[in-house]
């Protein structure tokens, strides 16, 4: 009979193009998400150690990259408006916590003036985001 | 038999089920993959606030002051490689030593003092590249643990 015959098909749904299509949007997604982070792409400093500095999402981010331009998180500011910036960007955060991602190639001067104005806008310290060398560094 | 393993007739399912844990590890990776570019590596540092107290008391310990300058470290342009040119000499509470024996030299100096107290002054000349600077303060952080460094003005 017609019916008995039916019975015996694969009756559940077949999901693995559903899968496939899935982890294909999840990897565009994952490939994107560099690119929309905050601020420029900034050379970042080699050094052996550098401790744990925390998620980027939960920070502030001072960009100041090779051209010495500096960014608070992704909107450019002019030197002497940083502290307005930050205040602004930082909002009703309670414990607001600032790092400076500077390129690799500036003088210490920029950095310093960056967290002399940090500090002038009532942050007390700031974190120097660096890379750790070795293999897995890149 | 049903536990006969030789039997051609068995009508169990054999094979271990790997979709459960394939389910997992994908989302295992997919989580580390998603949060570890998002972890950042770097250095605690501070500047003293401009200072309206008064000066330290005359029996508490020495403050200790690291001056890196040009003529003694000439961390100009970006370091090439990994560390600090082998030539790069710093001053540390008043001795002149190399570059290399911060770690050290740190640790003698503050070692022995209790963790809120390990405060390190790093004088760094203006010319001088960010990234060099970064790597000395690596070095010297490297020497005593719970280190604060602390960026003085130099003229």
């Amino acid at each position: 009979m017609r019916l008995g015959e039916a019975s015996k098909m694969q009756s559940s749904i077949n999901i693995t193009p559903l899968v496939d299509v899935v982890l294909v949007l999840l990897i565009i997604f994952m490939v994107m998400a560099p690119q929309m982070r905050n601020g420029p792409e900034v050379d970042l400093p080699d050094t052996s150690k550098p401790s744990e500095q925390g998620d980027e999402r939960s920070r502030t981010l001072v960009s100041i990259d090779e051209a010495g331009k500096i960014w608070v998180n992704d909107r450019q500011v002019a030197a002497e408006e940083l502290g307005e910036g930050l205040r602004a960007a930082v909002g009703a955060d309670p414990d607001p916590k600032v790092v400076i991602r500077a390129d690799s190639k500036l003088n210490f001067r920029e950095v310093r003036q960056a967290m002399l104005a940090i500090e002038q806008a009532g942050f007390r310290g700031v974190g120097l985001i660096a890379k750790p060398t070795g293999p897995q560094g890149e | 038999m049903q536990f006969d393993s030789g039997g051609s007739d068995s009508g169990l399912q054999s094979e271990i089920n790997i979709t459960p844990l394939v389910d997992v590890v994908l989302v295992l990776l997919i989580i580390f993959m998603v949060v570890v570019p998002l972890l950042m590596k770097g250095y605690d540092v501070g500047i003293p606030p401009a200072s309206t107290e008064a000066a330290p008391a005359q029996n508490e310990a020495p403050q200790v002051v690291l001056s890196v300058g040009p003529t003694g470290c000439p961390i100009l342009a970006p370091p090439s490689g990994e560390g600090l040119p082998a030539d790069c000499r710093v001053t540390l509470a008043d001795q002149e030593i190399a570059a290399a024996e911060l770690p050290t030299r740190v640790a003698q100096v503050l070692g022995d003092r209790p963790a809120e107290k390990r405060v390190l002054f790093l004088g760094a000349d203006d010319r001088l590249n960010y990234e060099g600077v970064l790597r000395i303060v690596d070095l010297a952080m490297s020497g005593v643990s719970d280190l604060k460094i602390e960026f003085i003005e130099t003229n």
